[in-house]
């Protein structure tokens, strides 16, 4: 039997009140799954718990069957976090930002350099690849830390709203990339408050709301799970979450 | 802001001052550390007013060139202030683009702009300042009541010089480098008395502070005994004609600045909004870049933010040199300095003081900590490699002084590298243990964090510096 790409067991997070309560997901390898809620449902508090940014308060996460509480590293060196804010250094430039993070995923120079290059090519980003990123708008900062993440070729790459901010053309330039990693075998996970992303992208759909999976299956079960079959997405999600929205 | 008429000059100035008091708000427990600071300034100003009450303070030639020094060494920190305020305005502030689309004059923008840097000068220099000047000359001596204007007026001088500078470095210089120029003239600015009058000393081999010898060069060169140079003393000891000179004078200039620079002032904030890039192509190899091991990646990191943060690097090496008059002092003549014990001293301070700051920007003026925090390394190893990179970019200034003494005695070159090495781990374990994350930007200002960091690490230096003198003088 093979890991889940991620497990999320009972896990419970609060900072004033409670945020996450008594979560349980799993997410199989190879799947482009998108993790959709209202505002401040707990997506982004979520993700930042698997990546190591917050800790849980309770629960157990599981990266390819590794505990994170347990060997964090190694559960790191095969996962790639991109928030929507870019982690990137004004100063550097995209070759010197890739070597970096290269340097930090100890990946061997050589071996480093020759995917560096091939990213910056395929993100359209090798014409610059030695200019600083402060003058790059936000599509292309975007970019420049896609590539950090993907520069250690993750099994696991998550990301909180990579689409907001970009033009058509980058956006889906972006789209293209993660829908090529997760055919590759690789797993994706995004959070996004563009339905027709989730919709046209994503294999899988959870939806999270008040602190719990609220829903989860393919874009159809989630259709007949909200009892119309014909429904947009965004239909199904708003009929999914009205109760937690009105409970909130 | 109630009380004007939206879009109005008053109005626009109202909302500078909000917006520069929040910029200033702190933690609660820093705020009431600042109240109880003020509480004691304000404290010994009742109480040296309550004791002045009888005594008269005639404005004598003395207690007005006292003034006048006063006023030049406050001119010059004000400008400082001035110039990072204003690069504040055009590049950071943001809401110039707001302001210049919205139906206000742009000459209405920008002396409301003018006035918020004026503001915000006077405001930190009257902490200080007014809790002696006003219950001195409530309780007694009126006059006294002319310094308000006369700290009004120099910060008005002030920000127009600034505002100048700012500007027709902008111009000169362009937007990029204006940034970087500014901030390395702000910080020469900050210490130009300090510098000019130590190098005066050093050329007469004369050892006595930077005021002292301000103070006697406007005495000997009669200047301080013209019109023009007791202005300021007549002004804060209440003369009305001076006030009004002084006053007017500089109301005045803040008009002309408003109707010289806006066309500049507008030229400057374009090109603020300009992406400020050097895309040419490159033609090299990739591969250059990439490093094996975690040591060789953070120093290479480090290394290269520091190299295209010249004003930063500037701020950083400002400090040893005003450690170097010091040093000249120390090994006059007339000290009997032994030579090798106090290079030793200063080798081991100077360590602490640059790889304290290396640490701090290596460490706490972190701009992706999420970025490190998500890496499959450990903290403490990440720590012991910014460290090392502290330690490293330091090494090539923090070693001279080893060498000079390596000259006169090499076990005395031995013994200071050891403590030099050590005071500069010393000052970088500190900043790990203790340092507080802020952006890197504020270091352009200052270096921010706690009081008590710096106040250990210099503590700690000068033990370890002490120590060191102590045994190359026993040894070497």
């Amino acid at each position: 039997m093979t890991d889940d790409a991620l497990r999320l067991t009972g896990v419970c997070k609060a900072f004033d009140k409670p945020v996450i309560t008594d979560l349980d997901l799993a997410i199989a390898p190879g799947q482009l799954y998108a993790l959709l809620g209202p505002n401040g449902a707990g997506k982004t508090t979520t993700l930042r718990m698997v990546v190591g940014l917050t800790p849980p308060d309770r629960g157990r996460i599981a990266i390819y069957g590794i505990d994170i509480a347990r060997d964090a590293n190694a559960a790191k060196a095969i996962t790639a976090w991109l928030p929507d804010e870019p982690m990137i250094y004004d100063k550097l430039s995209p070759a010197e930002y890739l070597a970096f993070v290269a340097g930090l995923w100890r990946i061997p120079p050589g071996e480093a350099a020759a995917e560096a290059e091939r990213l910056l090519r395929w993100l359209e980003l090798w014409d610059v690849r030695d200019a600083r990123c402060e003058g790059f708008s936000r599509g292309m900062k975007q970019k420049v830390a896609l590539a950090g993440a993907l520069i250690h070729k993750p099994r696991l790459l998550i990301l909180d709203e990579p689409l907001t901010g970009l033009d058509a053309a980058m956006a889906r330039s972006v789209k293209d990339v993660l829908r090529a990693h997760a055919d590759a075998g690789h797993t994706v996970i995004v959070t996004t408050h563009i339905l027709e992303v989730a919709e046209r992208l994503a294999d899988r759909i959870g939806i999270i709301a008040g602190g719990k999976l609220h829903a989860e299956g393919t874009l159809a079960e989630l259709r007949a799970l909200a009892g119309e079959d014909e429904a947009t997405l965004e239909d199904t999600f708003i009929r999914l979450t009205q109760p937690a929205r009105e409970a909130a | 802001m109630r009380h004007t008429r939206p879009a109005s000059f008053g109005w626009l100035l109202a909302h500078e001052m909000r917006v520069a008091l929040r910029a200033r708000q702190t933690k609660a427990a820093t705020r009431w550390i600042g109240y109880a600071v003020i509480a004691v300034i304000v404290g010994f100003g009742l109480l040296t007013a309550k004791g002045l009450a009888g005594t008269p303070i005639p404005a004598t030639p003395m207690a007005l060139l006292i003034v006048l020094t006063a006023t030049i060494a406050l001119f010059s920190f004000m400008t400082t202030q001035a110039v990072l305020g204003s690069q504040r305005t055009l590049y950071e502030a943001g809401d110039l683009d707001l302001l210049f689309s919205a139906p206000i004059a742009p000459r209405t923008v920008l002396m409301a702009k003018l006035c918020g840097i004026a503001g915000t000068i006077v405001l930190t220099f009257a902490i200080f300042l007014l809790p002696f000047a006003v219950p001195v000359a409530a309780l007694g001596h009126p006059g006294l009541f002319g310094v308000i204007p006369l700290l009004a007026a120099v910060a008005m001088v002030a920000a127009c010089l600034g505002l100048a500078i700012t500007l027709v470095l902008a111009r000169i210089a362009g937007p990029r480098a204006a940034r970087t120029v500014g901030q390395v003239a702000a910080a020469l600015l900050g210490g130009a008395v300090f510098l000019t009058t130590q190098i005066v000393n050093a050329g007469e081999h004369r050892r006595q502070s930077s005021w002292q010898t301000l103070f006697e060069r406007l005495r000997d060169d009669g200047f301080g005994a013209s019109y023009a140079g007791q202005l300021p003393g007549r002004a804060a000891f209440g003369d009305p004609v001076a006030i009004v000179l002084l006053f007017g004078s500089a109301l005045a200039l803040f008009l002309v600045t408003g109707l010289i620079f806006r066309r500049l002032f507008e030229r400057g904030v374009a090109d603020a909004g300009q992406h400020l890039n050097r895309r040419t192509a490159s033609t090299k190899a990739i591969a250059r870049h990439f490093r094996a091991g975690l040591f060789a990646s953070i120093m290479a990191k480090e290394v290269t933010l520091l190299r295209r943060d010249p004003a930063l690097t500037f701020r950083i090496l400002l400090r040893l040199i005003y450690l170097i008059p010091l040093m000249l002092i120390g090994f006059r003549s007339d000290h009997h300095l032994p030579l090798a014990p106090g290079l030793a001293f200063f080798s081991v301070t100077i360590a602490g003081q640059l790889v304290g700051s290396f640490a701090w920007l290596a460490v706490s003026a972190e701009d992706a900590p999420d970025l490190i925090t998500v890496a499959p390394v450990d903290k403490a190893e990440i720590d012991r490699a910014k460290l090392g990179a502290a330690m490293a970019i330091a090494a090539p200034i923090a070693l001279l002084v080893p060498i000079a003494i390596a000259t006169i005695s090499p076990i005395a070159a031995l013994i200071a590298i050891l403590f030099t090495a050590a005071g500069g781990a010393a000052a970088g374990m500190i900043e790990l243990k203790l340092g507080k994350p802020a952006p890197r930007s504020n270091f352009n200002r200052q270096r921010p964090g706690s009081f008590v960091t710096r106040l250990l690490t210099l503590m700690v230096t000068i033990v370890l510096g002490a120590i060191s003198g102590i045994a190359v003088y026993f040894v070497g």
